[in-house]
């Protein structure tokens, strides 16, 4: 019987026939040799000559049957050999499959790990997504590629169309005034504005209304040196903007016939502090300047004549301009009644030797919700050389408007939408003066100047009605509807060609004009 | 070194790494005060003067040098003006 390979396990010595366990072939041959010999045996005698047959017949049998048997040992030899062989190949393949499964654990268990190991960097990255620490880590690598010097552009421009009846005039006109801010670190910061515009008649004009240095010392005190919007009340400085003004000319006492400098050159000290609760605040600046000066293209000091835009080089005084103004607010932010704004100001200096111009000025503002009102009062006093009478002026706006935003819908979504950009604003200004200088009267409008004559009288008074479409936050469509109501009274002087000085009662017509403006701060 | 130096230089480092966890947690809990202070005042502080702009409009670094310029035109209070700052750099 042949031993069988067992395969699903590694096969054992004893699971094949050893040399000397050989019996089957040698068994077989054995028998047939007895066979050969004992078969003769028994059959020579019964006849010799058929016995010679038969023996010859029965050696070829038999050597047949050694042939076959030799062949079936050959066969067996070689059923052996390819046996050992598989066995051999049968041991080497368990040994390789016991390796592959050892490997396949080992990566089992690294895959696990790295897995879990995945896992918790994920979830670190999670954990650092949610505390916004990739947005400031953006923040300050951008920052630190951009630089610590950095060029700011902001600004506005405005073009606008003014028609006035009393000139007859209708004219496009257009305004620009890039700021650019240069800012160091935190506690300098550089500001220059250019305005340009296009006047009638020549090239483009350009001005330098702000170039200043802003040194911040703490958090109370703050140094601005240069050339700078007067900060006198809240107009100049605050509500002069293009898209920040929410009419688009100037109230009465800041606009052509100014009764205050708009703009001076020197140096400011100012500062804040909050004194009680959040929103309760109290600002003051302080400053010294070139002061005041009056159109120097007159040939004499006269009543009623214009302020300069601004006294880059005082020669006619050696003394300088000081002016002081203080605002406060008074109501909590938590009190929800409104932000409101008390200021006065003052500004004091000689505008020639030994001739003093005081002013004084109190202001408002409150803002509540889609409420804004605001509002100043000023007056001045110049000292005029002997034998001119005083020239005194006093000027005044009022000023509110309303946000749609709240209106109520029309259930028209498009109707909505335009409604509730909507801003209705209506302004009351006036100047009181003795005189007014009829050479200095210039009726071309500009941008913010409707060019009414009527603007140039000693009692002037004008409602300004407004209509305001915000567009976005600092992009307005302004419609405004000028009515100039001057009061009678008041002279009018004239220099004549040989320069002598003429007096008549000043002209007080009525006028009115409409602009429309589309103003974009950037 | 000797095993007290050692133990001693191994609790001051534990204890500035510690210290320093502590103040970083600070740093960003004293920013989230200040944007909240300033969400709150930004529609009221801006719109005094003009409509309140959003963030979005400038980018952080331009909102530093605008600010500044802010605090010299409105003149409001320096710890004001820095939590507005914070507030318009973030909500972008």
């Amino acid at each position: 019987m042949m031993a069988t390979p067992i395969f699903g396990r590694t096969a054992a010595r004893n699971d094949f026939p050893r040399a000397d366990t050989r019996s089957k072939p040698w068994r077989l041959k054995s028998l047939v040799l007895l066979c050969a010999v004992i078969f003769p045996l028994t059959t020579a005698r019964a006849d010799d000559r058929g016995s010679v047959r038969d023996l010859a017949a029965m050696r070829e049998q038999i050597a047949e049957l050694e042939r076959e048997a030799k062949s079936e040992q050959h066969r067996f030899d070689e059923s052996e050999l390819r046996i050992r062989q598989l066995a051999s190949r049968l041991q080497n393949m368990e040994a390789q499959n016991q390796r592959l499964n050892q490997a396949a654990q080992k990566l089992t268990s690294s895959n696990s790990q790295f897995q879990s190991e995945t896992d918790r960097r994920f979830e670190e990255l999670q954990q650092r997504r949610s505390e916004n620490i990739p947005t400031s880590l953006f923040d300050a690598a951008f920052g630190r590629y951009l630089g610590t010097h950095q060029f700011t552009l902001v600004g506005d421009a405005a073009v606008s169309f003014i028609y006035n009846h009393a000139t007859s005039t209708n004219t496009f006109n257009l305004q620009f005034q890039p700021i650019l801010l240069y800012r160091l670190n935190d506690w300098l910061l550089f500001q220059g504005s250019i305005a340009a515009s296009l006047p009638v008649g020549s090239n483009a004009s350009f001005s330098l209304p702000v170039a200043t240095a802003q040194i911040f010392l703490n958090d109370y005190l703050e140094i601005n040196a240069g050339i700078f919007d007067q900060p006198f009340g809240d107009w100049y400085e605050d509500q002069s903007p293009l898209w920040v003004n929410r009419l688009i000319t100037a109230p009465l006492l800041y606009g052509a016939e100014a009764i205050v400098p708009p703009t001076d050159l020197g140096l400011q000290l100012r500062g804040s502090m909050q004194w009680g609760e959040l929103g309760q605040d109290a600002d003051y600046t302080a400053w010294i300047a070139n002061g005041p000066s009056f159109d120097s293209a007159l040939p004499m000091p006269v009543v009623g004549q214009s302020l300069n835009p601004q006294n880059n080089i005082g020669i006619n005084t050696n003394g300088r301009a000081l002016g002081a103004r203080f605002r406060i607010y008074p109501f909590p932010l938590d009190a929800k009644l409104g932000r409101l704004e008390l200021g006065a100001s003052t500004y004091d200096g000689k505008w020639q030797d030994s001739f003093w111009f005081n002013s004084w000025g109190v202001d408002f503002a409150y803002l509540n919700h889609d409420l804004q009102a605001r509002g100043e009062f000023v007056e001045t006093y110049r000292q005029m050389p002997a034998g001119s009478g005083p020239d005194n002026r006093q000027g005044w706006y009022f000023q509110l408007g309303y946000f749609l935003r709240g209106a109520p819908t029309t259930g028209i979504a498009y109707f909505d939408d335009v409604i509730h950009r909507l801003e209705p604003v209506v302004r009351y200004s006036g100047v009181n003066q003795r005189a007014i200088v009829t050479n200095e009267i210039a009726t071309t409008p500009s941008v913010g100047f409707n060019g009414s004559p009527s603007i140039f009288t000693p009692h002037a008074r004008e409602v300004a009605l407004g209509l305001n479409y915000w567009i976005e936050p600092s992009i307005v469509w302004q419609t405004e509807f000028d009515l100039e109501l001057p009061r009678a009274g008041g002279t009018a002087f004239t220099f004549n060609q040989a320069q002598a000085l003429l007096s008549h009662p000043a002209p007080t017509p009525n006028d009115r004009a409409l602009l429309t403006q589309l103003s974009i701060g950037f | 070194m000797i095993p007290a130096q050692r133990s001693l230089l191994v609790t001051l480092t534990i204890v500035l790494a510690l210290a320093s966890r502590v103040f970083a947690l600070e740093a960003t809990s004293d920013e989230r005060k200040l944007f909240i202070e300033g969400a709150k005042l930004w529609p009221v502080y801006c719109a005094q003067c003009h409509n309140a702009r959003p963030g979005s409009q400038f980018s952080p670094s331009q909102w530093d040098a605008i600010t500044m310029h802010m605090r010299t035109q409105s003149i409001m209070p320096a710890k004001n003006i820095r939590a507005i700052k914070v507030f318009l750099q973030q909500a972008r």
